[in-house]
């Protein structure tokens, strides 16, 4: 082998290297400005003592030979915190209703009637840990509870970035993106006194699919509302039935 | 300038080092591009977590969580959750379900068990339900019963009773409750 070719190798070699190490530092950026503008969003809405939020959302499935199908809808939440919430959610599959009101959570399955009361704890952050570990079920729009409170946790982020400004339904926000173990997520925050989550996305990593789940979020400050909107009603033939508990 | 001895075996740790970096980056494409197959697969594999917070499982196979065993399947025809593998291979038509966290009354069947049965009896008997077993939607001409304020199916000589499994819907056979 000449002695050009030698060189050529070993400079190869060096600049192989040299990439691979390049890529994992790109991945691995904490920039302050992003974190402060999560905790800042993340402050607001726990100051919030009522609020309405319509969402509209879009999730992928993936099936068994990888193929991404998407199913969208819409939520709509009035929450007065700490403890009254409704949350109806219409998608494509499923139709749901969720009704707290400090004492008990009911569940209704519009299309097949069906509903199921639990008691529950006093508050909404105690009610989403309740149901989930007892019962298997997620409070949809769960992290607008969540951000700001201690389930929200800055060590689980891997890296901060801020994209740049963004106008998502004519508000103008701020982009940021961020990456967790398994996870990839990117939140629009509304620039200004109101520092709100406009749209999510959450690229999950652990399927090669990468799956999305988007929502965009509208929201109303000043809800109003009464008892009755947190007091469940069984519609006209509703059967109860049990929320089975996972073992 | 080192001698010849030495460049030679420099020279071989760099063949060595180049070769390693450029099979593993084409064994990432081939990862990548793995997943081939036509047809209509077998079911969900996984769904896009929707929540930053809350670390929810999304693939079937792996509970990520701190029961491990939790919605194990311990019945051919238990789907425990939204995230529940579906039969895809169904009949196609204009209305078709993808069906992954669908509540179905009534039609028929996925997972081999009820949908099995239909199709090879020849008579009207329904095939006996073992008590315990769960199911996805009903057969046909079922009644709502309720009992001690729930409600039940009651299908021929099946009782079922409805009952929320995470977020979806499904029916364990049970014995008659009255």
């Amino acid at each position: 082998m000449t002695k050009q070719v030698r060189w050529l190798l070993i400079a190869m070699t060096v600049s192989a290297v040299g990439t691979v190490g390049t890529r994992a530092q790109q991945t691995a950026q904490i920039e302050p400005e992003a974190m402060a503008a999560l905790h800042k969003m993340g402050t607001y809405l726990r100051t919030l003592k009522a609020f309405q939020v319509d969402a509209v959302t879009s999730t992928e499935q993936v099936l068994a030979n990888g193929q991404k199908v998407q199913t969208s809808g819409v939520a709509n939440l009035v929450a007065r915190i700490p403890d009254r919430l409704r949350i109806s959610v219409d998608t494509d599959r499923r139709s749901r209703l969720y009704v707290y009101d400090g004492k008990q959570f009911t569940m209704l399955a519009r299309k097949v009637n069906y509903y199921a009361t639990v008691p529950a704890p006093p508050t909404i952050g105690e009610l989403a840990d309740l149901i989930d570990q007892k019962y298997n079920v997620q409070l949809p729009l769960e992290d607008l509870f969540s951000w700001g409170g201690p389930r929200s946790k800055d060590t689980d982020i891997k890296s901060a970035m801020f994209i740049g400004p963004s106008n998502v339904g004519g508000v103008s926000c701020g982009h940021y993106a961020f990456r967790q173990e398994g996870l990839d997520w990117q939140v629009w925050i509304q620039l200004g006194d109101f520092p709100l989550p406009r749209r999510l996305v959450l690229t999950t990593l652990t399927d090669e699919a990468r799956p999305q789940y988007v929502a965009t979020y509208t929201w109303n400050l000043a809800p109003s509302f009464n008892d009755a909107a947190f007091t469940f009603v069984p519609p006209a033939g509703a059967g109860k039935v049990v929320l089975a508990e996972v073992d | 300038m080192p001698d010849r001895h030495t460049i030679t075996r420099v020279t071989r740790v760099a063949i060595a080092i180049i070769l390693a970096f450029l099979v593993s980056e084409m064994s990432m494409l081939a990862q990548r591009g793995g997943r081939g197959g036509g047809g209509r697969g077998g079911g969900t594999r996984s769904v896009s977590r929707s929540s930053v917070n809350r670390n929810v499982n999304v693939n079937r196979a792996n509970v990520n969580r701190a029961n491990v065993n939790r919605n194990v399947d311990r019945n051919v025809n238990r789907n425990v959750d939204f995230d529940r593998d579906i039969d895809f291979d169904r009949d196609w038509d204009i209305d078709r379900d993808i069906d992954v966290d669908f509540d179905h009354r009534y039609g028929c069947c996925y997972g081999g068990g009820w949908g099995t049965a239909a199709a090879v009896a020849t008579t009207a008997a329904v095939t006996a339900a073992v008590v315990g077993s769960t199911v996805y939607s009903l057969p046909s001409s079922c009644s709502t019963v309720i009992v001690d304020g729930f409600a039940y199916q009651q299908c021929g000589d099946v009782w079922y009773q409805p009952q929320f499994a995470g977020s979806a819907t499904n029916y364990v056979v049970v014995n008659a409750p009255r």
